[in-house]
């Protein structure tokens, strides 16, 4: 592996972190939150370290996939321990273990904490949280990719690293391009949700909060209650459409831009999505309308489902009730929905609807050759033919999706909690969504879960947001010999 | 610019990769998965699988404002398809690669009917580059400029040369009509200044008038004897236009040809020369068909191996000139290492034809741009610009121009007339400039002085 390379890259990446915690700084200034040493040291340290690290000559520049991945894989460590140190330094989070997995599940847009009263947090503090969801959800090499002066043909294996689905395909000729238009879209979105939910009556700072929050379908909010807190139905309304819309690949926007009818209507992912989404919020709906709480008002009901349908399927994890008292109908469609996830692309976790779309249409092909065993076919996607290494790379990603669950259950169960809780807590992090059910369930959190048991549920969540492989690489000796 | 191209092959990708480094957005359609992997993943560029002759393809590549279409496939049926098609689509410029002579004598009314503003014919420009090699047989490579007017000419220098270790302005006041333009020295490229002195083994480029430079290599007492007769191994397209090429001048060729169908039809179409039918990798038929009376060995069949072995055999026969055909494109770096003068590659020529065009059309500044010529592997690069009346730097004397380190102004060509420009010599509008300089350091005549 070219490790010179590697660690330069690692290291401008480090040095965008340092400039996106020149924001917090900011925040902690205007509120007088108290927390801005806290970030100028940490801001020092990592310009410090980035600049050091960027300081590698490379007499060879060459990028492979091996790069790529370790690029993706050690930016992802480096900038969740940078980003760690804030809420370390201040003595917010006293233990760095719990800051690591709070940061992490922030840059993963899970949303799980370990901290059992938010609401004090100083406000910088806050921000920041709330700001790694942001970054996270496009993801921070994607940003690099789009700011930082060209890097060449080969950085599409950083790009393919760093984003969601089985295959990620550029728009415009250049990765740099691509990126840029990427970032243009999503912090066009972000401003509009942003606007929206100034003009529902929320103050500023918790706009920004839940912008953050929704845009990079992570699910960090301010208060205890989450959104409920709010108590504004019309902001309720706002950010579970906003989270459905984030939930859909991106490069749907840009052919909606550009008036891409063709590519929109060839395009099935995101219309099995809102599908899903469509009938998972009815059949709740109607299922949770007998509850004392709506009172068989079925307006309420719908909304209720609806915003927890939204949150849960594009791995969110905002609620405005608290779904561990609902029916286990429900219950059982939320974890569903939870597995499956957004459409590639997005900035939400799960499995992703195009891998549950291939491994459907694959189940079918299996069947079909039972029948007539000489059939030879080949599975469609969007009137094209899909490569056999894609089919089998979905298939190995199930299998290792499905085991990864498994084994951490394993590890969790030594703490000793109930089956609901064990399981749910690996699948809300594996699957970045953030709260599970029962005692990791919206109202609860992880902080008393075992130290063993952080470690590795923030190893899921930094397994399931880069889609397991480039982290998996790094244990992998071949990737370090020359 | 943004700019398509049809077919992954060798010259697609050559192009794919001179292009979006030049800051053009590229975009390529094929249909081989693995080649187009290939160019996705090491190319900053957009892939897309399919037919370029497809009009949904075309659409899906942004055929509508594409500055640039260009068919490159093997298959010249095609190619015009693509570009047809592309230009009903509203792409501005089309650029087909053809090479089948029954359709090269037709191109002009190819070119106006199918509305094909670029033909480029690989096999031909090969053809005419083994035709000027055979002029000079001491020499590795020959280009030309300025219409033919110019030649450069790439020789090594030996020790009785009585070249070497002589600072470069003495031998300039010796050899007045030449300029010594670019110096290869192991693997390190020169642009030689007046203090430069050459040693034996150096690879330089002369550059000046054809029959200033047939006298500069008299003089050295080089072997200046054109090739009357040659041995062509492979009869492919390129020995159909050879033969062609080389009826004008006189020279006897014997092809030998392994497929009888396609000896049939050379021998109907070509009127110098012999066509035999067998394996012209085979000695026992080298010999039959005596090597030893011919000038020159040129193998031009298909597979790089024979090719290259062929022709280091005849080497070892001690032939006057060997000049061997090469497809692959890494060949460059151990090219020298073989110890065959000329090889050539007419899948590069090919690219580099291409990328002339796509630069001339993107001029739009105080001069035009004529040709490049990438020497040593594409290290260094030979211009030939035609200055405009807007350039600055006209009519000052060239020791007052800010000219770059590494840019010689190798030669102007005023009125026909040409000068090896000393400082007091300076730049007229209308003047042919060829300039030598490291590759990619040119792209406008401007580029060659320092900005104020």
């Amino acid at each position: 592996m070219n490790k010179r390379v590697t660690f330069k890259l690692v290291g401008s990446v480090m040095l965008v972190e340092a400039a996106l915690l020149l924001l917090p700084l900011f925040v902690s200034l205007v509120t007088k939150s108290g927390d801005q040493m806290s970030f100028v040291i940490t801001i020092l340290l990592t310009a410090l370290c980035g600049m050091s690290l960027r300081a590698i000559k490379t007499p060879d520049d060459t990028l492979n996939a091996r790069e790529g991945c370790a690029i993706v894989a050690l930016s992802w460590l480096a900038l969740s321990f940078f980003g760690a140190l804030p809420f370390w330094i201040s003595g917010s989070i006293p233990s760095l273990l719990d800051a690591f997995f709070e940061t992490v599940s922030g840059f993963t847009t899970t949303g799980a904490t370990i901290l059992t009263d938010v609401e004090a947090l100083p406000k910088g503090l806050l921000f920041w949280r709330s700001l790694t969801h942001w970054a996270g959800g496009m993801g921070v090499l994607v940003l690099s990719l789009a700011i930082l002066p060209k890097m060449g043909g080969r950085s599409i294996y950083i790009m393919r690293a760093e984003s969601s689905g089985p295959s990620t395909e550029k728009l415009v000729p250049r990765v740099g391009q691509t990126a840029k238009i990427l970032y243009k879209l999503y912090i066009g979105a972000s401003v509009v949700l942003f606007i929206a939910l100034l003009i529902c009556g929320c103050n500023w700072y918790d706009s920004f909060i839940h912008m953050f929050g929704a845009a990079g379908t992570g699910g960090f909010s301010n208060y205890a209650a989450s959104v409920a807190h709010l108590n504004n139905p019309a902001a309720e309304i706002i950010l579970g459409v906003f989270m459905v819309l984030f939930g859909i690949n991106f490069s749907i926007y840009y052919f909606l831009f550009h008036r891409n009818w063709k590519m929109l209507r060839q395009n099935s992912e995101w219309k099995v999505y809102l599908s899903v989404v469509a009938a998972a919020t009815i059949v709740i709906a109607v299922n949770i309308l007998s509850l004392p709480r709506f009172q068989g008002h079925f307006g309420h009901a719908l909304r209720a489902s609806f915003f927890q349908v939204s949150s849960i399927m594009t791995t969110t994890g905002y609620a405005t009730e608290d779904f561990n008292l609902w029916p286990q109908l429900s219950r059982v469609i939320l974890l569903l929905l939870m597995m499956i996830g957004g459409c590639a692309g997005s900035t939400a976790g799960g499995l992703k609807v195009i891998r549950l779309q291939l491994l459907f249409k694959c189940a079918i092909r299996d069947i079909s050759r039972t029948i007539h065993p000489r059939s030879v076919s080949v599975i469609k996607l969007e009137k094209r033919a899909v490569d056999e290494k894609v089919i089998s790379g979905v298939q190995g990603y199930f299998f290792i999706s499905i085991a990864i669950v498994c084994l951490s259950s394993v590890v969790v169960a030594l703490d000793g909690f109930d089956f609901e809780t064990t399981l749910t807590s690996v699948m809300a992090t594996f699957f970045n969504i953030g709260p599970g059910l029962s005692l990791v369930g919206p109202t609860g959190s992880f902080a008393m879960m075992s130290p063993l048991s952080k470690l590795v549920l923030t190893f899921d969540m930094l397994l399931g947001r880069l889609e397991i492989f480039p982290l998996l690489m790094m244990f992998a000796p071949e990737t370090w010999r020359k | 610019m943004n700019i398509i191209i049809v077919g992954d092959g060798k010259v697609g990708y050559t192009l794919a990769d001179r292009l979006s480094h030049e800051g053009h957005d590229v975009t390529i359609i094929d249909k081989n998965k693995m080649a187009l992997r290939k160019a996705s993943e090491t190319l900053d560029v957009l892939c897309i699988m399919g037919s370029g002759a497809n009009l949904r393809t075309l659409v899906e590549a942004g055929a509508e404002t594409t500055d640039i279409i260009i068919a490159a496939t093997t298959n010249d049926e095609m190619n015009l398809v693509c570009c047809l098609a592309a230009k009903q689509l509203g792409t501005k410029y089309s650029i087909a690669r053809i090479r089948d002579p029954e359709y090269t004598e037709s191109l002009t009314l190819l070119q106006d009917k199918l509305n094909i503003d670029q033909v480029v014919n690989p096999e031909r420009t090969a053809a005419l580059e083994i035709s000027r090699l055979m002029r000079f047989p001491f020499a590795m490579n020959v280009e030309s400029f300025s219409h033919g007017r110019v030649e450069m000419v790439e020789f090594r220098v030996d020790i009785e040369d009585n070249l070497c270790h002589i600072p470069l302005y003495q031998l300039h006041n010796k050899y007045p009509h030449v300029q010594f333009s670019a110096v290869l020295r192991g693997n390190d490229s020169i642009i030689p200044d007046g203090s430069f002195e050459l040693t034996p083994g150096d690879r330089v480029y002369v550059t000046g008038e054809r029959i200033s430079v047939t006298a500069f290599f008299r003089q050295l007492g080089k072997d200046t004897q054109r090739v009357k007769n040659a041995m062509l191994i492979g009869g492919g397209h390129t020995a159909y236009y050879l033969s062609k090429i080389m009826a004008g001048m006189g020279t006897r060729l014997k092809i030998i040809e392994i497929d009888e169908e396609r000896c049939r039809e050379l021998s109907g179409s070509i009127d110098n020369g012999v066509v035999i039918s067998g394996d012209g990798t085979d000695r026992e038929i080298l010999q039959s068909e005596n090597l030893r009376e011919f000038d020159a060995l040129i193998c031009l069949t298909d597979k790089d191996e024979s090719n290259l072995i062929t022709g280091l055999y005849g080497k070892r026969e001690g032939m006057r000139k060997v000049i061997v055909k090469v497809n692959r494109l890494d060949i460059a770096e151990v090219e020298e290492s073989l110890n065959l003068e000329s090889v050539i590659n007419p899948k590069v020529s090919a690219a580099e034809s291409i990328m002339r065009i796509v630069d001339a059309l993107n001029q739009s500044t105080g001069s035009v741009m004529d040709k490049v010529y990438a020497m040593q592997g594409g290290r260094v690069e030979a211009y030939e610009f035609v200055a405009r009346e807007n350039l600055p730097f006209l009519n000052t004397p060239l020791s007052g121009l800010p000219i770059k380190k590494g840019v010689l102004v190798s030669l102007i060509i005023r009125n026909r007339q040409v000068i090896i420009p000393f400082g007091s010599d300076h730049l007229e509008a209308g003047d042919r400039v060829i300039l030598t300089a490291r590759a990619g350091t040119i792209k406008v005549l401007e580029d060659a002085f320092k900005k104020h």
